[in-house]
């Protein structure tokens, strides 16, 4: 009898090899919609609406069809467009103010620290509405045309995601040794010199990290993109949302134009991982 | 050229291991040369500057005009004028406590789903974003991977997740349903998810697998924080694993929670993307939240002025809670900050 008692050993053993299994078991969960994904974007639509799965046949007939059924490739330079301009000017004004509130902490900047802050608590609605009369407006009576351009969306989105962005980047820049710049300046720079030659090339994990963060935000937005656009400047949020008004029964093209919608974000998360991951937590050590 | 004052700088490196140490830090260069100093700050502003004008022109000023259309009397009539619809006082807040108002419809229910909708998600992701951390945190086969899998739905947009569970919940032909009726038999009656009484948990299950990734990425970076010696100590004590996380694990986890709870809020009480593609801007009283109220009443019914008050009790509601939390997690984060 004695060979199968629980000893304290074996226990630990026990509970190890349970916890494992559990862990993997949730891993499994987790992923199972993005398997499920996958495999609604490769079966053809007459299985996928009488719910006969057949995974072992898979096609690609979908991924060829959807850019026919809507205009998917105008939404996929759309969005890789303003995405892409929105987050770099985001970068480029957060690696700024970010620097200065990484160096210096007198009271007037800890104040517009602190209102940057603020600004991400009022909701988006809260200033959507008057830039849409704002837009509207503009385009009745100036020569200015933002309503439904690229230009537009470029500059809420810059506003939007800047506030995250500077906080994103303040996080990288207190993490960069000071003696680095304090040498620069011994040696004659003045501290912007040091800033523009000796920081940012320092900094630049910490600008391409910066610049996915705010490119997944902007990819994912679709609140202003729907209210400010009609056709021409329409994103990929709005094609499939056009997808799901027109295509109600093709879910297979409708989850192809997913995949496809997902693969840019991916490829740009895992490309800069380590330091988007370093960036996000930075706050978790620091506080 | 004044030298820069250079003093022991690396002794006050603080040592990874230590969780926010109550410790203050040295303001460094200080007592160096105060026209370096001067030329600094003014850099500073140089840099913000920017920033700062933008933000005010694209930002701040449109908020401003939120609150002022809230004022404004703008329905399908008076759109043309834009900003110069008739001044309407507080009317359009009246209304929405008015039940005989028209505006009124949906707003109270539109505001219990997001409360309803918020508690679940935050809930769900802050615990269960702790959970999975704490399995990560052991050492087992296959760890490294496992962590970065573990991301990948926080990967996937927001529309894609929200029509991929509008794909699986489909009532006979989505896999949810086929599992739970023809392949386990766990139900009997096949559920309708989106429609009707279930559509909130159609809308709260995607947010919370969305969601989950974040906070465990956070706890994963806090945990790696806390000594093994402290865990070891109280172990040789004869703490067992539920009163060492009681006692060791979650006090210093706290202003991590507190972080993770509140822009947990945030990201739910503002959700739009999820209600909307799956459900379209009016997702019925069952899952009608405030953003998608607030959108039908502007866009879809020209009523901006109803919308913009909307916005601003809303709003109003978020600050109440900003300052909630801050007086509930203020001694953490002044620890965790110093």
């Amino acid at each position: 009898m004695s060979a199968f008692a629980i000893t304290p050993r074996r226990k630990r053993k026990l509970t190890s090899v349970f916890l494992t299994t559990l862990t993997y078991l949730i891993l499994v969960i987790m992923l199972a919609p993005i398997f499920w994904l996958l495999v609604g974007a490769t079966q053809n639509s007459t299985d996928i609406s009488n719910g006969t799965y057949r995974l072992l046949h898979p096609t690609l007939h979908a991924f060829s069809a959807m850019w026919k059924s809507v205009d998917f490739g105008h939404y996929f330079a759309n969005s890789l467009i303003i995405c892409s301009a929105a987050a770099l000017l985001a970068t480029a004004f957060a690696s700024c103010a970010g620097y200065a509130l990484a160096r210096h902490t007198s009271k007037p900047l800890k104040v517009y620290g602190v209102s940057v802050l603020a600004t991400q608590v009022v909701p988006g609605v809260m200033f959507l509405l008057p830039v849409y009369l704002g837009f509207v407006w503009l385009k009745k009576n100036t020569p200015i045309q933002l309503f439904d351009t690229r230009l537009g969306i470029v500059l809420v989105y810059t506003a939007f995601f800047t506030p995250v962005s500077i906080y994103f980047m303040r996080s990288f820049f207190l993490a960069l040794p000071r003696d680095l710049e304090e040498a620069a300046m011994v040696d004659g720079c003045t501290p912007f010199q040091a800033f523009v030659r000796i920081v940012i090339p320092n900094a630049v994990p910490g600008l391409v990290a910066t610049f996915v963060y705010a490119f997944l935000f902007a990819w994912d937005e679709l609140l202003f993109v729907s209210a400010l656009t009609q056709t021409k400047a329409e994103t990929i949020p709005i094609g499939i949302r056009n997808f799901i008004g027109n295509y109600n029964s093709n879910y297979d093209q409708l989850m192809a134009a997913s995949v496809v919608a997902t693969i840019p974000v991916v490829i740009a998360f895992y490309a800069v991982q380590r330091w988007l991951v370093r960036g996000i937590t930075a706050g978790a050590v620091k506080g | 050229m004044q030298l820069p004052h250079t003093e022991a700088a690396p002794a006050s490196e603080p040592p990874r291991v230590s969780v926010p140490s109550p410790g203050k830090r040295t303001e460094r260069g200080d007592s160096g040369g105060r026209r370096l100093q001067r030329k600094r700050n003014r850099l500073a502003w140089y840099l913000i500057a920017p920033a700062l004008t933008f933000m005010l022109l694209v930002h701040v000023l449109p908020t401003l005009a939120g609150v002022y259309v809230s004022f404004l009397r703008l329905n399908t009539f008076t759109l043309p004028q834009l900003f110069g619809a008739p001044w309407y006082g507080l009317q359009n807040y009246k209304d929405l406590f008015d039940s005989a108002s028209p505006i009124n419809a949906g707003f109270y229910q539109a505001a219990k789903n997001t409360a309803f909708y918020t508690s679940l998600v935050v809930v769900g992701t802050v615990a269960g974003g702790l959970g999975i951390a704490l399995l990560l945190n052991r050492t087992f086969p296959g760890r490294r991977l496992v962590r970065t899998l573990m991301l990948l739905p926080w990967v996937v947009p927001s529309f894609v997740v929200a029509t991929l569970f509008q794909f699986m919940l489909q009532r006979d032909a989505g896999i949810v349903n086929k599992i739970l009726v023809d392949y386990t038999h766990l139900v009997h009656h096949r559920p309708t998810w989106l429609l009707g009484s279930n559509t909130m948990w159609a809308m709260v299950i995607p947010s919370i697998w969305r969601g989950l990734p974040l906070p465990m990425l956070f706890f994963i970076a806090g945990l790696q924080t806390i000594p093994d010696d402290l865990h070891e100590a109280a172990k040789m004590d004869g703490a067992g694993a539920f009163r060492r996380f009681r006692y060791i694990t979650l006090p210093l986890l706290r202003p991590l929670i507190g972080i993770q709870i509140l822009i947990g809020v945030i990201y739910a009480a503002y959700q739009f993307v999820i209600p909307y593609i799956m459900f379209g801007s009016d997702p019925g009283p069952r899952a009608d939240v405030l953003m998608t109220l607030i959108v039908r009443q502007s866009f879809d019914n020209n009523l901006f002025g109803a919308g913009a008050a909307i916005s601003m009790l809303l709003t109003l509601a978020m600050a109440a809670i900003v300052l909630l939390w801050y007086r509930a997690f203020r001694r953490d984060f002044e620890v965790a900050t110093s």
